[in-house]
């Protein structure tokens, strides 16, 4: 009797999953495969295959790609450089928690309208909006997605290694090298691709905080579809998928290879 | 058994997904008789919306029906034509700018209004109301300013429908206007635009105040009409193509691969003199003196001119000029599409707007000329009381050279430029883009890495200096063996 109970119960949870299966193929699968099939296309539906030319032959569009790589990896580093000693010395204090959450109050706020209110300050203290702008604009708008799994593996350390360290003679910086920061690295992971992934596809924030002087990725991406230019916009999102699933992969690969305690938020 | 009641689970689980989808189906089968429904596609702010009420008030006097209005808006051209030629815009009425009624006409999106004018005359008869102000009947130009309908009819009279109907048959004008230069009257002076027109949103004359204050607009065929009427002013045009001879209207038309990348260059160039690019917040950055300098469509600067007027001082912070040396004009039109489910009721509403009342209200309201007739507007008793009630002078209202501006060979219409536009567009980004990576981020990233490298080589050298091997003393035998 128990037994046919629990047999059904199993089929009742796979049964649960098809909606979301569902949702993925509709919303996710098949306008990917779209993009893809739109990569190949010219502005007549006539297979081509141009737009790969288009794009990889001119040096302003690589220009613009390689701005937004830049523009990823300085935000990722500025967070990381910022928020690990935030999430180190939250994890310290027993009121750790509530600065954390200090810190993630400004994402209550709509971002679009952080980003507008952060171009006023700086339009009313006088600093000319420019890559600076922008760059401080995506270190604020990320850095709370940085913060948060660090923050969770941090303070998830069993405080007896450091104290281990300790007892074998190390000093505060070697405990901190030797002990904390390699069992941190699964936190660092998380806090790397959470930052730079949507980074290298932001557009709102550079077009909002330089007048749209500063053209990146993402709104070369925007432009094109806004214009009809679907062929090139496509290779483009193609290009930037492959970005994403590289860094993914690397990611990985230096979470796969570290020894530590293995807890990511994600 | 197992099956049949996995099976029917995940119909069920579908079945209440799609179930708000068929109740939605369902509601606009079982509409009652006496209502009839409208939907206009229109640009936001592009109305006063209380003529919306007053219109459907309008047409169950006239119809007996009464009728559900639905206002949707889009932001661009593009948007707006992207979904109309994908056909996902089931909508009764349209009001695209000039060229992209070219384009929905090319596409054979729209329809023919004298047609359906036709179609319609048994029941107009029958209602006792006829279409006097519209232009697209074949009637003569209505209620519609003759010059507007003059320029519209001398440019677009190649464009012709599949079945030889011309361009004018398929929209009636709505508003229209220039492209010029909004500026701040205590930054730029007139003498400046007089003497360096275009050139003013390159700061050719080297205002200091100006420098770094002007902004463009983030559109890429306004930006290319003012980089070529730039490159016309000073003389900066391709030579050997013969571009000296021609007309605005043929030069702001021209997409020839010389061309593009003249104004590219002109473009790049630009960049570092300009604030930035906008579509949206150019008027309220020059209210709150942000900027001194706006390219902007006339209807947004006499709006924001408006705006600007400081009662202590009675003074206008702004101004808007038209250099001399040409302009673009444009204009938006009515358009009912293939997709019109009510065609009384969308002839009855462009009839409406053509009414010299209801183009003073939309003026007033969004700052916009409006394509009706000047005179007839001016003659018209209760359009100049409505004036006057606004704290306007009619004669003034009627003179304003920003608002009325005189239409000659100077002004030149933008066509749609067909498979040419991608060249276009990829113009555009190749001069957003710049000429290489920004050195700010070189500096960043050796500053990032120089630190990190500098931090860990302070750590090495103090590990490896307190931890270096010591001497270590030989420890006697003697001593030992105690």
């Amino acid at each position: 009797m128990a037994k046919i109970k629990f047999k059904k119960l199993r089929l009742t949870k796979k049964v649960f999953s098809i909606p979301y299966i569902l949702f993925l193929l509709l919303f996710v699968v098949i306008p990917l495969v779209l993009i893809l099939v739109n990569a190949f296309l010219d502005s007549d539906n006539n297979l081509t295959l141009e737009n790969f030319k288009v794009f990889f032959t001119s040096r302003a569009n690589l220009i613009v790609l390689g701005n937004s790589l830049l523009v990823g990896i300085i935000t990722t580093a500025f967070c990381l450089l910022i928020g690990y000693p935030v999430a180190y010395i939250c994890s310290k204090m027993s009121s750790g928690k509530i600065i954390v959450l200090l810190y993630i109050l400004p994402m209550f706020v709509n971002f679009l309208i952080r980003t507008l209110a952060t171009k006023a300050i700086f339009i009313a203290m006088g600093v000319e909006l420019g890559m600076g702008t922008v760059l401080f604009g995506m270190v604020y708008n990320y850095l709370p997605f940085m913060i948060l799994p660090l923050h969770t593996t941090l303070s998830s350390i069993d405080k007896s290694y450091s104290e281990a360290a300790q007892d074998l003679g190390a000093n505060k910086a070697t405990v901190f090298l030797k002990t904390t920061l390699p069992l941190s690295t699964s936190g660092i992971i998380s806090g790397i691709t959470m930052v730079f992934i949507p980074t290298i596809s932001t557009y709102a924030i550079s077009q909002l905080l330089s007048n749209g002087k500063i053209f990146l990725f993402g709104d070369s991406i925007q432009l094109s579809f806004e214009q009809g230019l679907y062929g090139v916009g496509s290779i483009m999102s193609l290009v930037m998928l492959a970005f994403v699933l590289i860094s993914n992969l690397i990611m990985n690969a230096f979470n796969s290879n570290s020894n530590a305690v293995r807890r990511s938020l994600w | 058994m197992k099956k049949i009641i996995k099976l029917s689970f995940v119909i069920l689980v579908i079945i209440c997904l799609l179930l708000p989808l068929f109740v939605a189906c369902n509601k606009k089968d079982d509409e009652d008789g006496g209502t009839d429904r409208l939907v206009i596609y229109n640009w936001e702010d592009y109305i006063d919306s209380d003529l919306l009420d007053e219109f459907a008030e309008y047409y169950e006097e006239v119809t007996g029906n009464s009728l559900e209005i639905t206002y949707t808006t889009f932001d661009t051209n593009e948007t707006m034509m992207t979904k109309v030629l994908k056909g996902d815009a089931n909508v009764d009425l349209i009001c695209p700018s000039d060229y992209a009624i070219e384009k929905l006409l090319k596409a054979d999106c729209l329809l023919n209004q004298k047609d359906i004018y036709n179609e319609l005359k048994p029941q107009l008869d029958e209602l006792g109301i006829d279409f006097e102000g519209m232009s697209s009947l074949g009637k003569g130009s209505g209620n519609i300013e003759d010059e507007v309908i003059d320029v519209i009819t001398d440019m677009f009279s190649a464009v012709k429908s599949k079945d030889g109907k011309p361009y004018t048959e398929y929209m009636t004008p709505y508003m229209w206007g220039t492209l010029g230069i909004l500026y701040n009257v205590n930054i730029v002076s007139e003498e400046e635009l007089d003497e360096y027109g275009w050139g003013v949103l390159w700061n050719v004359q080297e205002n200091e105040e100006l420098e770094n204050k002007i902004l463009m607009k983030d559109s890429v065929r306004d930006t290319y009409a003012a980089a070529v009427l730039y490159m016309k002013e000073y003389d900066l045009l391709p030579e050997g193509y013969g571009y000296e001879d021609y007309s605005i209207g043929d030069l702001i038309n021209c997409t020839d691969d010389a061309m593009l990348s003249a104004a590219e260059k002109v473009l790049t160039e630009q960049r570092e003199h300009i604030s930035g690019y906008e579509v949206d917040f150019g008027k309220d950055d020059m209210l709150n003196e942000i900027v001194y300098a706006d390219f902007a469509w006339s209807g947004d600067a006499l709006w924001a001119i408006e705006e600007s007027y400081d009662e202590e001082t009675d003074e206008y912070l702004l101004g808007y000029y038209v250099p001399e040396i040409g302009s673009n004009i444009w204009y938006d039109g009515w358009v009912i599409p293939t997709s019109v489910n009510n065609k009384l009721a969308a002839m009855m509403f462009i009839e409406y707007m053509c009414q010299p009342m209801s183009a003073a209200r939309n003026s007033m309201e969004i700052g916009y000329t409006s394509a009706a007739d000047k005179e007839l507007m001016r003659n018209d008793v209760e359009v100049c009381e409505f004036l006057e009630e606004n704290e306007y002078d009619v004669d003034e209202y009627f003179e304003d050279e920003g608002r009325y501006p005189e239409i000659n060979e100077k002004l030149g219409v933008m066509r749609d430029f067909g498979t040419r536009g991608e060249a276009l567009v990829q113009m555009w980004q190749r001069a957003k883009s710049g000429n290489g990576v920004s050195p700010v981020l070189w500096w960043c990233l050796l500053g990032i890495t120089g630190g990190v490298g500098l931090a860990f080589g302070i750590y090495f050298l103090v590990q490896s200096l307190r931890y270096r091997p010591r001497k270590i003393k030989p420890i006697s035998p003697e001593k030992n063996n105690e």
